[in-house]
């Protein structure tokens, strides 16, 4: 991909989102903490807000508070600090506890939690009691419909497939319009061959309902394809909040950086204004004082490597997956770089090549401060 | 070689099996010979004075104690799994303990508690005045509340284990879609709670039409104590084995009806994971309530009738009441017990052994056999066999060995059901790697299987023997004359209102229940 095109991209995902910041905020998060309880992770100083219509991924390793986030905005988990918003109503706040079935938000479970008494039909139309029958029965068929269930309505939840479950849990969520779609893990219990399909047609039916979702994943190729932005927790604290493109390219922390892809760390020196390393000098686009120490974060795609043999860099390993080449590259110092080749470009280990890196943007930290964001 | 000893070893063992499983249907073909034999006037009679009488007040009382021990069994396992307070963990555990108590134990204690001139009128005269009378225990209030004190641990375990594995999800979902709290228990919670609610109830409901001691020292008219009144006060055999066979062919109705709505109601787990809901904090006042209602219940059904006990038993012995009558008893109960079970066990093993290692279907049907003690309510398997006895082996009829089969048909199904398990645990392999290694049938038997079964072999040993112990109707009917266990003593002080008398051999029946109780509940405290 060229640089012109690349730029074109995100200019495109700029547009994206000037145009999305001019709708209504759907739910605010406004330094919200919960108190730490035994086996549930604690969560501290939270702001995010969500805009309609926007899907939001809740990013992290397990144990990060992804899933206490997530149920303190559904009102299962009370929060100890800060506030809550939404659609413009405080509902969580230490004085405050909307309980849940007051806040129109619709959950969707990482096991569905499908009710195993009640039919395919039943479970849709279950947060429709206050709806005369015929208007209930109406806005169930639709649903189904749009799900494409309408042929195992008569059906249990036992009797469906983990893929079937997830659209009826759906279904049951959506039916009721909510304000905002809660969705914990929603892809964790499907087969990883059925998952790309699902994210697909989740991702199709959030758009066509128009529906403001928040979605907890521990994946972050999962947030990539399927979040408008992206927040990382890590520790229970909010790493960064950001678009997809821009959680990949200029991660906030070395956290961010390591968690949402591969990335290798290359220590450098800051001298007549710019980074000097070991595989070559990098801009100090942020103006770093001279004489700082610093690390370069690189990603295997932005290394293309050619085998030359009055070079010291050495191939140390391939890892052959499919669609590319994965190259394990040992530096002289000692440190390592990885690279991303075409999957026909095959070189035995112990090659000594060349490397060239190629990278739209410059990514530094500095090295005595590794958690001290700099982008 | 290997064929033929296959072949032999299983033929020799079906002899055995076969002749038991007959044996232990006989009882049952006989009455119903003899019922339905029966002069068509036996029958008219019978339909004009007793049936109506006696369906309705077995009905009355099934239902009535079904709703008492509905409500007290899912409020209390509700309490305890869903809420924290002081002492929760020692009450959740304590609520079992009514089980220990027979009901013919219980209901002598009531008939004292609420009999005129009883404490309990004590009290209420004292508050209402000397004219105010309280509800009489010889009516089908009083039999309701014994048995539903003595029953609602059945419904209370079997809710609280489902209460358990209730997935909080499932309840959050349903607050998610907006529904509140008493309506997500209501379309959500009570549904996933149904089918263990329902296995609980049908326990209680064949507890209940089965049960004669309680019944009989409240003179409540039942099935159970009619066809007992029929065989000792009318000596009429033919008109005792209708009542049985109506009270049979009732029981074989509910156990199909329930085992069809438990197979339509079976709930499928749809998922892998699942999260118990967190038990809610109560508050000072929250918690005294419900300890309040906790030992109400629990004193009622055991802390107040144990306490009686324990006194009366310590005035009987300074009275010398435990003198070597009183352990000529025990040593009866002790011997007969053992004697049974010893042979419950032996005659059970190639039953349970033929039926899961060649389950061919002459072997499964007379496994299918055994278990058919099930649906005869002790009386009338009782007085099957009386009849039966009196009959065929007029010179044994009297004797304690009619008195250990009678316990063997009845306590059988009960031990098989603990043996099977125990067997189905070793794999054929092992036996046949012993085979390949030189050891003939009956070695592997001893070397291999027996040491492996051994202790559920044993869990069943136990069981069986504390049944017997406890066991009232059969041993009231087929006892040798003069020979008493602990039970009929108990049953015969408490029919002459000699409480005081009573209270050491009851007191031992409950003491020797506890471990036993135990043993039951741990097996599915921890699978809970």
């Amino acid at each position: 991909m060229s640089t012109g095109q690349q730029q074109r991209t995100l200019s495109d995902a700029a547009l994206r989102l000037a145009e999305e910041r001019s709708r209504p905020t759907v739910l605010e998060l406004r330094k919200v903490g919960c108190a730490y309880e035994k086996g549930r992770p604690a969560i501290a100083d939270m702001s995010f807000s969500v805009r309609e219509g926007e899907i939001l991924c809740l990013l992290g390793p397990s144990g990060c508070g992804k899933t206490t986030t997530l149920r303190a905005i559904a009102g299962f988990e009370p929060v100890s600090a800060g506030a809550i918003y939404l659609a413009g109503r405080l509902v969580s706040s230490p004085d405050t506890l909307v309980p849940t079935e007051q806040r129109h938000v619709g959950m969707v479970f990482q096991e569905y939690a499908l009710f195993p008494h009640l039919r395919v039909i039943e479970n849709v139309a279950f947060g429709l009691q206050h709806l005369p029958a015929d208007q209930r029965k109406a806005q169930v068929r639709t649903m189904l419909d749009m799900v494409g269930l309408t042929e195992l309505e008569r059906r249990y939840p036992h009797e469906l497939s983990g893929g079937q479950q997830q659209r009826v849990a759906l279904a049951r969520a959506l039916v009721q319009k909510p304000v905002v779609l809660l969705l914990d893990e929603p892809f964790s219990s499907l087969d990883p061959d059925m998952t790309g399909k699902m994210r697909e047609d989740l991702r199709d039916l959030l758009m066509h309902t128009k529906t403001t979702a928040v979605l907890v994943t521990h994946d972050h190729e999962e947030a990539f394809a399927m979040a408008d932005r992206i927040a990382v927790l890590n520790n229970g604290c909010l790493e960064q909040f950001d678009t997809p493109e821009a959680i990949y390219h200029t991660p906030a922390t070395p956290f961010v950086a390591d968690f949402v892809g591969q990335a290798d760390f290359i220590p450098g020196l800051v001298e007549n204004g710019t980074v000097m390393t070991e595989i070559g000098e990098f801009p100090n686009q942020v103006g770093y004082q001279e004489g700082t120490k610093v690390v370069v974060m690189i990603r295997p795609d932005d290394v293309h490597i050619e085998p030359s043999d009055h070079c010291t860099a050495r191939i140390l390993a391939r890892q052959f997956r499919g669609s590319e080449n994965l190259y394990t590259i040992g530096l002289p110092s000692g440190h390592v770089v990885h690279s991303s080749e075409s999957s026909t470009s095959v070189y035995p280990v112990g090659t000594p090549v060349e490397l060239q890196v190629i990278a739209t943007h410059t990514v530094l930290f500095e090295q005595d401060h590794p958690r001290k964001p700099k982008g | 070689m290997n064929m033929v000893v296959r072949q032999t070893f299983p033929t020799s063992l079906s002899v055995i099996a076969l002749t038991v499983a007959g044996l232990i249907c006989l009882p049952l073909l006989f009455i119903g010979y003899l019922a339905l034999s029966a002069d068509p006037s036996v029958w008219g009679r019978l339909w004009d004075t007793r049936i109506p009488e006696l369906l309705l007040n077995t009905g009355a009382l099934a239902l009535g104690v079904s709703i008492g021990t509905l409500l007290l069994g899912v409020s209390l396992a509700w309490l305890v799994v869903r809420y924290e307070f002081v002492g929760r963990s020692v009450w959740e555990w304590a609520l079992v303990l009514p089980l220990a108590m027979p009901t013919y134990v219980l209901a002598y204690l009531y008939t004292y508690l609420l009999g005129a001139g009883g404490p309990v009128e004590h009290l209420w005269q004292w508050w209402a005045g000397p004219e105010a009378r309280v509800l009489s225990p010889y009516s089908f209030t009083g039999a309701t509340l014994v048995m539903t004190l003595d029953t609602f641990p059945f419904v209370y375990l079997l809710t609280r284990a489902a209460l358990l594995n209730v997935n909080v999800s499932f309840e959050e979902v349903a607050r998610a879609c907006g529904a509140s709290r008493l309506s997500v228990w209501r379309r959500v919670t009570l549904p996933l709670l149904r089918p263990a609610i329902v296995a609980g109830l049908s326990l209680v409901i064949l507890y209940v039409v089965s049960d004669f001691g309680a019944v009989s020292l409240l003179r409540y008219q039942t099935f159970t104590y009619a066809v007992y009144q029929q065989v000792t006060g009318r000596y009429d055999q033919t008109a005792a084995a209708v009542l049985s066979l109506l009270l049979v062919f009732f029981a074989l109705i509910f156990l199909i009806t329930e085992r069809w709505f438990r197979r339509r109601s079976r709930f499928y787990q749809t998922t892998g994971r699942y999260r118990t809901s967190p038990r809610q904090p109560c508050g000072p006042l929250g918690a005294t309530l419900i300890t309040a209602y906790l030992a109400l219940v629990l004193g009622a059904s055991f802390g107040i009738p144990a306490w009686l006990l324990i006194q009366w038993t310590v005035s009987a012995t300074a009275e010398g009441a435990v003198d070597a009558r009183f352990f000529g008893f025990v040593w009866n109960s002790v011997a007969l017990s053992g004697l049974a079970a010893t042979a419950a066990v032996l005659i059970g093993t190639p039953l349970a052994y033929l039926a899961n290692r060649w389950p061919s279907k002459l072997n499964v049907a007379c496994l299918q056999a055994a278990y058919a003690g099930y649906v005869l309510p002790g009386p009338v398997g009782a007085l099957a066999i009386l009849i039966l006895a009196s009959h065929l082996i007029p010179f044994w009829y009297g004797t304690v060995l009619v008195l250990i089969i009678a316990y063997v048909v009845h306590f059988l199904p009960a031990g098989l059901q603990t043996m099977e398990p125990a067997l189905q645990q070793i794999t054929p392999n092992l036996e046949e790697a012993s085979r390949s290694l030189g050891l003939g049938t009956f070695r592997t038997l001893r070397h291999v299987t027996l040491p492996l079964v051994k202790g559920g072999f044993i869990a069943a040993w136990v069981l069986m023997f504390l049944q017997c112990i406890k066991e009232l109707p059969a041993t009231l009917l087929l006892r040798p004359v003069g020979f008493d266990t602990l039970a009929v003593r108990v049953w015969l002080e408490a029919s002459e209102e000699y409480f005081q008398l009573a209270a050491p051999s009851a007191l031992l029946i409950v003491i020797v229940a506890l471990p036993a109780l135990l043993l039951l509940v741990s097996k599915d405290w921890r699978a809970a």
